[in-house]
């Protein structure tokens, strides 16, 4: 799993992020996040990154 | 008001029923002793003992009652796995399952009224055999009795109950009772094919480690004329069923099982009354259609999985053994798998061509693949019942993005269809094995070829008359037989191996073994190494 930044532009994609969320109800939101998740996971591919990157999602929430 | 809709029923099926016979046993001053005792004539059971018949070994079959299937009810399994036609196949009753039942590869799943997900699991066969047939399997377990009856009048005792198993080291003491008074008899091996509630797997003590699941079902088994598709049509969630699962698959004599997912704290009791079921079945077909039931049944999943296979002279089969979620198929087919596995191990050790390790190799294969089954349909069960908000959303994010994008069809999980597992490494088969689909070599098949006597097959892509008769010294010393095929032929398409790489394919069409550049003595060494023998002579 990278840890180091790999987002070509940063700020773009966190702006593009917020902007698809705009004007949703909460559990809409959650709805296309868990949409998110999917489309990033095929983009990903690897068993065992699609693993160390959820074990690093539930760390970093504590 | 509308007048209420008299709900008709099919006349039950009329099962075979075979007479008790009292045993020799009976009365004998000597308790006699047999290589093999069979307790169960369930799936598993029936298709070890005609396994072992075949092959030549004295079986005895002890069932406490005198008919196939579970008196009064319709069918439990219904579909067959390609492995186990192979199986029945080598058994002499594939024709006759193929002619009764309903042969299908297709398989759909669809979300209200969309089809998300379709597979096509011949895309992937090369067998003689098709991906699946499904059929009522009190059939099946009536075609194998027959075949049974065939080879040996009397392996099958009706009405012989194993009241208690006593373990020695060289062979158990099975106490049986019968309508004409209780008997004993040895077994070198002792086969528990009783079925999920073994009580013989409870007076060894062992612990299944069983659970139950919370998600309800109920099944119709209905008969109507609506031309549908012979396909696998599963919903993740139906309109007509309150947005729950439910299950369509066409069986013999014209009969669908239909099975629908139940709101968790269903009363069973009037979930499968006639009217309720009935208009369930209503909502699904229409005002039109004229139906019949067949049988209604409710029911939870529940799992169990011993830690061994063998205790002593104890072995154990099928649902003794293991139970898993339904989903896939993969109940009934793993106990016919379990007795491929075993019938040639058993009949080789008591022939005293094979090491007793062999009886070992049983359980390390099996129960992986048990263990295996248990992992894909505890997920499948998972995706159809989701527990908390958030796992609803995982799924109606699949779900949503299935519809316009291929990957996402992928995770849509009604059940993983039942395949011939593959095994671990072990000691007697180093690289693992994996099944060989029954494909056609020249003007037979590797069924065909494994007919017979009990021994591997070495199968020689591509190899000389010179090159196959300097194997001819093994061959008579050891259980194979060693054939040329040709270089580029239907094995070496579905293993992928190159020409001049021997095959070395065991009993039940397993690979035990790929030799890239053969010589008489590696063939000699993996041979014995899957025998469980001394690796020196």
């Amino acid at each position: 799993m990278k840890s180091v930044s790999n987002i070509a532009d940063a700020d773009a994609f966190y702006e593009a992020w917020i902007a698809a969320h705009e004007g949703l109800s909460d559990a809409e939101s959650a709805d296309l996040d868990a949409r998110l998740v999917l489309v990033l996971a095929n983009q990903v591919g690897e068993l065992q990154v699609l693993l160390d990157c959820i074990a690093a999602a539930r760390r970093a929430g504590g | 008001m509308a007048a209420a809709e008299v709900w008709k029923f099919a006349p039950e099926y009329a099962l075979p029923v075979w007479p008790f016979i009292a045993p020799s046993d009976l009365g004998a001053r000597e308790r006699k002793r047999y290589p093999v005792v069979i307790a169960g004539g369930g799936l598993s059971g029936l298709t070890l003992a005609c396994d072992l018949l075949l092959r030549g070994i004295e079986v005895v079959v002890l069932d406490e009652d005198d008919t196939v299937g579970v008196r009064g009810a319709s069918s439990r399994g219904i579909c067959y796995a390609q492995k186990s036609l192979e199986t029945f196949e080598r058994l002499g009753i594939y024709e006759k399952i193929r002619a009764k039942g309903i042969t299908w590869s297709v398989g759909r799943t669809f979300s209200g009224a969309d089809e998300i997900y379709s597979f096509d699991l011949d895309d992937e066969s090369h067998s003689e055999q098709p991906p699946f047939i499904n059929l009522q399997q009190f059939y099946l377990e009536w075609f194998l009795v027959e075949r049974i009856r065939e080879l040996d009048a009397n392996a099958i005792r009706w009405r012989n109950k194993v009241v208690s198993v006593e373990q020695g080291s060289e062979r158990a003491v099975v106490a049986v009772d019968t309508p004409a008074g209780a008997y004993a008899l040895e077994a070198e091996w002792f086969v528990d094919a009783t079925g999920a509630n073994s009580r013989i797997r409870e007076e060894l003590g062992l612990d299944a480690h069983a659970s139950r699941h919370t998600d309800r079902w109920c099944i119709s088994d209905v008969r109507f004329k609506k031309p549908l598709p012979v396909e696998r049509w599963t919903w993740i969630d139906a309109p007509f069923n309150e947005g729950r699962g439910v299950w369509q698959h066409l069986m013999a004599d014209e009969v669908w099982r239909l099975d629908y997912q139940m709101d968790e704290h269903a009363d069973p009791e009037s979930i499968s009354k006639p009217d309720i079921a009935g208009q369930r079945l209503r909502a699904q077909l229409g005002p039109d259609v004229e139906f019949e039931f067949v049988w209604i049944g409710p029911y939870q999943y529940r799992d169990h999985l011993l830690d061994t296979f063998r205790v002593g002279r104890t072995i154990f089969v099928g649902d003794a053994a293991h139970v898993v979620c339904p989903f896939g198929a993969r109940g009934g087919n793993n106990g016919i798998q379990d007795a491929g596995n075993l019938g040639w191990k058993l009949a080789l050790v008591v022939e005293g061509k094979a090491g007793e390790a062999l009886v070992d190799s049983y359980t390390a294969e099996r129960h992986a693949a048990a263990v295996e089954n248990l992992r894909v349909t505890s997920r499948t069960a998972r995706f159809l019942a989701p527990r908390s908000a958030a796992e609803h959303r995982m799924r109606r994010a699949v779900v949503a993005l299935a519809r316009n994008h291929a990957f996402a069809r992928k995770l849509a999980n009604t059940g993983r269809m039942a395949q011939a597992n593959e095994y671990p490494p072990s000691p007697w088969a180093p690289d693992g094995a994996r099944s060989l689909q029954n494909v056609a070599l020249g003007s037979t098949t590797v069924t065909g070829m494994l007919a017979g006597a009990t021994r591997f097959l070495g199968l020689w892509p591509g190899a000389g008359d010179a090159e196959v008769a300097a194997l001819d010294d093994l061959a008579r010393r050891l259980p194979i037989a060693v054939h040329a095929v040709a270089a580029d032929c239907a094995l070496t398409r579905q293993l992928g191996v190159a020409p001049q790489t021997l095959v070395l394919v065991r009993p039940d069409a397993y690979v035990a073994a790929t030799l890239a550049a053969p010589t008489p003595a590696s063939v000699e060494a993996a041979l014995r190494r899957a025998l469980a023998l001394e690796e020196t002579r």
